[in-house]
């Protein structure tokens, strides 16, 4: 710390010491070089499902007639689509309480999860009833003559 | 006074409160402190070896949490290891690299040995599991290489299961044990994992507690002078612990950089999909297995299999061959001319191997 004029404030840093730390630094260094990469190897890739992303054909309408349901894989995902009066609508088909995947119940006109009985209004999903916290994730419907397109992210 | 107040931890700082509930000192001493020949010369390459089984085992357990063990997903999990896993390419390279360096190194050992005499009285059983240890090796090798499950690993383990099945007598049924059917298909493939990931471990680390504990109780071969019969050894000695135990360190830091610097440099390849339509051109094994390979294409394939077998036999059985108790190479004419010509004849023919 201070200069070599005023040996007495702290011990000279021997030879020794130095070795020590030289070790130690090694060591960590080491340590870290090995640890670093294990880690990461240990998280994995964010997604690696295939035919993620553009436009994926959910059905016919034929497959999904007026009030009516069905979920479909949307990437790695599912997703509902509910033929309703107003339109084709779809969601994401987790349920946003625990992670359930949703059905839709054509008596109750509802989208309802089996495991807490949370239900979604298909109209624009949001909560009915139940202990979901928030509304089904929108996904884009395209329908281009009898064929039911959704688009994903 | 400090240094010592460190290495000895008093009973009740850490140390001693572990000292406590395990009373492992007696053990730790009896396992370290003991002393080597001043002689003796290992190289390190056994020791490194070790390490090197240690470096497979981790990266070969990071390695399974990816891999997908059918012929379906295998090349594929493989792939996505190599370019979506962070550091993949860098964990299966330095798996690929230590495996190619683990068993050069257990070669090198078992060369030391052999030059220095150390498997004769009293280490000949050291010796005997020592050549189970490089069978297990050369088994790893074998059964890890179809993992990929790409044209190279498809083909040679073809033609490598096809070789066992030349074996007089049993070869048909060995064929089938090794391949769990007539071909190499998604049965060979759940086998070679099976093997690779479960049996063979077990049984190399079985093998090793038995083959270190005999190292341990009978200490480092001297090359320069036989072990007496019935007594300790006499001549200068040095501590294993610190001194040896620090070069062997050394040792395993170098080789964990040179690890890292291969795998960077060439890092492990992937050739096309497996296809049982079709043999790429120039099949070949790895290198550890092209001089049996080579020697099947001049000698008939009987004497092509049987040579390699009783040449195992008689490696292991080599302590009971070469009984005189002569340490030094000059006096031990017969046993390295031996060992030069079969050592000559495996290289040349590798060598052969490699050129197109």
């Amino acid at each position: 710390m201070g200069p070599d004029t005023q040996p007495s404030a702290t011990p000279p840093i021997t030879r020794r010491r130095f070795l020590r730390w030289l070790l130690g630094f090694s060591v960590v260094s080491t340590l870290a070089m090995v640890a670093a990469p294990v880690a990461a190897f240990l998280v994995p890739p964010k997604s690696t499902a295939t035919g993620s992303g553009g436009k994926v054909l959910a059905g016919t309408l034929a497959d999904i007639p007026l009030g009516k349901g069905k979920v479909v894989p949307l990437g790695s995902k599912p997703a509902i689509v509910i033929n309703t009066a107003q339109g084709v609508v779809a969601y994401s088909a987790i349920c946003t309480h625990l992670g359930c995947i949703v059905a839709f119940d054509d008596l109750s006109g509802t989208i309802v999860c089996p495991c807490h009985d949370g239900r979604f209004s298909p109209a624009n999903g949001t909560v009915v009833s139940g202990p979901p916290p928030t509304a089904l994730t929108p996904v884009t419907v395209s329908v281009e003559g009898d064929q039911v397109f959704l688009v994903s992210a | 006074m400090t240094a010592d107040a460190e290495r000895a931890p008093s009973p009740t700082g850490m140390g001693g409160w572990i000292e406590e509930r395990t009373r492992s000192r007696p053990l730790v001493a009896a396992l370290l402190h003991v002393r080597i020949p001043a002689e003796a010369r290992t190289f390190y390459f056994g020791g490194s070896a070790l390490f090197l089984f240690g470096i497979q085992v981790a990266t070969g357990t990071l390695l399974a949490l990816y891999y997908k063990p059918t012929p379906a997903a295998a090349y594929d999990s493989v792939l996505s290891i190599m370019s979506d896993v962070s550091f993949g390419w860098l964990i299966r390279s330095v798996h690929h690299w230590a495996a190619n360096l683990m068993i050069l190194l257990v070669v090198l050992h078992l060369l030391r040995v052999v030059s220095q005499a150390a498997y004769k009285y009293p280490r000949e059983l050291t010796w005997v599991f020592g050549i189970g240890l490089f069978g297990i090796t050369m088994v790893f090798g074998f059964t890890g290489y179809l993992l990929p499950w790409d044209q190279r690993a498809y083909w040679a383990t073809v033609v490598g299961t096809e070789i066992a099945g030349f074996v007089p007598v049993i070869g048909e049924q060995l064929l089938v044990l090794l391949r769990g059917g007539i071909d190499v298909t998604e049965a060979t493939l759940s086998r070679f994992f099976g093997l690779h990931v479960l049996v063979l471990p077990l049984a190399l680390a079985g093998l090793l507690a038995v083959h270190l504990t005999l190292v341990h109780q009978l200490g480092l071969a001297n090359p320069k002078r036989p072990d007496p019969r019935g007594r300790e050894p006499e001549g200068r000695t040095t501590p294993f612990f610190p001194n040896y135990i620090l070069d062997e360190l050394i040792a395993w830091y170098v080789l964990l950089a040179l690890l890292v610097v291969l795998a960077s440099l060439f890092p492990a390849g992937l050739d096309d999909k497996a296809n049982a339509l079709e043999t790429p051109v120039g099949t070949k094994p790895e290198w550890y297995f092209l001089a049996v390979y080579e020697f099947l294409k001049l000698v008939p394939r009987l004497v092509g299999i049987m040579v390699p077998i009783v040449g195992l036999g008689l490696l292991a059985a080599l302590p009971f061959l070469d009984r005189k108790p002569e340490v030094l190479a000059r006096r031990r004419k017969m046993a390295v001319g031996v060992a030069t010509l079969v050592l000559g004849g495996a290289v040349a023919l590798t060598v052969r191997g490699f050129l197109p």
